[in-house]
């Protein structure tokens, strides 16, 4: 039986829980600054990543061999994560550069996010630096990339990614590049099972319960809250071994793409960021030992409403 | 301009979707838009139910071979393609997000989801939705049309009625290839084509997070509660209260606690006249998920974490030794009484 050649997209986003309230404070007037924030793996992402290893272990045991490839769209600081990839049995890593060595400009070098696709579509969003760029808020263009290397470069027959990312968190991705390709796409995937012919059983949360689907690819699989969230890490040995593996960087225009030209044609355009105040009185109970507190929250804001819940 | 508002009657949470729609087309929507409601059903026992549920008066009904997002879809497609509707809308949730994004694929419109509001203009559409891990709001034009938006599942709390009486305007049975090989009862997701290319679909038990979304009284644990037997005493003082229990993402992730107890933006939303938030920082995705409780206690030994300026009352003290001690308070008062 033929190989199934998985491809899995991640994203390396700034870690935005790292970012202080004064900074989500300053970001409506100057920017959402990301530029000295770590980087993190999206989330569900990071749980897609682990399921394609998790769905190649398991194939190997029923002697199918799966082919792993990885995919993502940024700067310099991604190629440490394909790297990792490489050494845990990825065969394929590529990045479509963006920031300094690609045609495609870094949002979180320029420090805001909003700027990209409002900039080229001509929008003077209000504190907005319409000079910065990237592909942040730009869902249409990363599915662009993505549909577009998989037809011309990677020819994979199973995509997963995460279900969304930030920092739109629309969860349009998967679905766009499914139409892209005309492929099937389930969301919110939380396992993935190969079944030894070709087949795979899939699990996800609907809107109204866990569906489990028999599926033969192409499909895309857009991976939600899986249990398995954690990408494993690689041995020393396993690095060691892999070290010489290519990471392919290929500019958006290898992919026959014009990133500006569609930018212009982002149907959605980011303008402008508004701060939330969610602050409420915040009045701090005092007490020697935790008791004591407890007995002051219970006696003065608990003990009436307690009785009513 | 005219808008659809798209009522998918063929899984178990329509209720849900029409009350986030009613809420959004009374207080979120803003502009001179008349419209309809395109209701999905495959089941006739459920026509009239779902009539009653619609949020506009007009309403069209399409029949379906079974869950088939992309049948609507295709519905939609024409519409948009032979009509005047310039906005269509769907609720939250994954066949929502599927809807609008294939819709607006497919019509060369523009999508956006987990709009807050929105405001019709002649030429444009302006959304307000949540980024950055809810940390800001955004505001965002929708130029191309048909514009293709879902509601914020902070509308699925919303109370207001649906419409009081309905004008049934056009009846579809678009359920003729329930027959055709390789079509199942019960698929979701299906490619362009319009075949279904899943089998042996199975709607298994739906999970059991709905006493969450529905809870007067909760308490979440966060990373703070440092262990799964941290965690599980925390649960376990919240039992000895009444109090449902939840946690946040990084407990869920470490898995300290069911999947199905998660909170916020990627779990369960509520309204809690009570919550108690033990030992999580406030992260915005969490709180997403509790700000509309009565009263919020933060107990959390950091005084600089979020929870403690976005609470009422915050304890600075670690969080399974304060929620055991409130327990015992909590049933001390209840054996004397």
């Amino acid at each position: 039986m033929s190989a199934v050649r998985v491809l899995v997209c991640f994203k390396v986003t700034p870690d935005f829980e790292a970012l202080r309230e004064a900074d989500w404070a300053a970001a409506a007037t100057q920017g959402v600054q990301t530029r000295y924030v770590r980087r993190v793996l999206n989330c569900f992402d990071e749980s897609a990543l682990e399921l394609a290893l998790g769905l190649s272990d398991a194939a190997a045991r029923l002697g199918v061999t799966v082919e792993l490839g990885a995919l993502s769209i940024g700067g310099r600081e991604v190629d440490p994560y394909l790297k990792t990839l490489v050494a845990l049995g990825y065969e394929r890593a590529a990045r479509v550069a963006a920031g300094a060595d690609g045609d495609i400009a870094d949002t979180d070098a320029a420090g805001v996010g909003v700027g990209a696709a409002a900039g080229a579509a001509g929008v003077d969003g209000a504190g907005l630096d319409r000079a910065a760029s990237g592909l942040d808020f730009a869902p249409a263009v990363v599915a662009s990339i993505i549909a577009s290397y998989v037809l011309r470069a990677d020819h994979s027959d199973l995509l997963v990614l995460g279900c969304r990312s930030g920092p739109g968190d629309g969860g349009t991705v998967p679905f766009r590049v499914a139409e892209a390709l005309g492929w099937p796409c389930l969301t919110r995937v939380t396992s993935i099972e190969p079944l030894g012919d070709g087949r795979l059983r899939v699990g996800a949360m609907v809107d109204d319960g866990l569906l489990r689907v028999t599926l033969r690819p192409p499909c895309v699989l857009a991976v939600g809250n899986a249990l398995v969230s954690h990408l494993r890490a690689p041995t020393l040995k396993d690095r060691l071994e892999r070290r010489e593996r290519r990471i392919d960087v290929l500019a958006a225009a290898d992919l026959g793409l014009d990133i500006a030209a569609e930018l212009r044609r982002e149907a959605c355009v980011p303008t402008a960021l508004e701060t939330i105040d969610r602050r409420r009185r915040g009045a701090v109970i005092a007490g020697a030992t935790p008791r004591d507190k407890a007995r002051t929250l219970f006696d003065s804001y608990l003990s009436d409403l307690i009785e009513t819940l | 301009m005219r808008f659809a508002a798209l009522l998918d009657g063929t899984v178990a949470t329509a209720a849900v979707q029409a009350q986030a729609l009613a809420g959004f087309l009374g207080d979120g929507l803003r502009g001179d838009l008349a419209g309809e409601t395109f209701v999905l059903y495959c089941d006739e026992r459920d026509r009239e139910r779902l009539v009653d549920l619609a949020p506009t008066r007009d309403v069209r009904l399409v029949k379906t071979a079974a869950r088939r997002p992309e049948r609507m879809v295709d519905c939609l497609t024409a519409a948009a393609r032979g009509g005047d509707t310039a906005l269509f809308l769907a609720a939250a949730g994954a066949t929502g997000t599927e809807i609008v994004t294939r819709l607006a694929c497919r019509a060369g419109g523009g999508v956006l989801t987990d709009a807050l509001t929105i405001e019709a203009r002649p030429q444009r559409l302006v959304c307000r939705k949540n980024v950055y891990s809810n940390h800001l709001v955004g505001r965002f034009e929708l130029r191309a049309r048909p514009w293709c938006v879902t509601v914020d599942a902070c509308w699925n709390d919303t109370r207001r009625s649906p419409s009081p009486s309905h004008t049934i305007l056009s009846e579809s049975d678009e359920s003729g290839d329930a027959g055709r090989p390789g079509a199942t009862t019960d698929t979701r997701a299906t490619g362009a084509t319009g075949a279904a290319p899943f089998a042996d679909a199975e709607l298994l038990e739906a999970p059991s997070s709905g006493d969450l979304a529905k809870s007067r009284f909760l308490v979440v644990a966060g990373y703070g509660a440092a262990s799964r037997e941290g965690t599980e005493r925390i649960a376990d003082a919240a039992r000895r209260m009444g109090a449902d229990f939840g946690v946040s993402r990084p407990v869920a992730m470490n898995a300290w606690a069911p999947m199905d107890r998660l909170m916020g933006v990627s779990g369960t939303r509520a309204a809690p006249a009570l919550c108690i938030v033990a030992g999580a920082s406030g992260a915005p995705a969490l709180y997403w998920g509790i700000e509309k409780a009565g009263l919020i206690v933060a107990v959390n030994p950091d005084e600089r974490a979020p929870i403690v300026a976005n609470s009422d009352a915050a304890l600075l003290d670690d969080a399974v030794a304060v929620l055991e001690e409130l327990a015992e308070i909590v049933a001390g008062r209840r054996t004397h009484e």
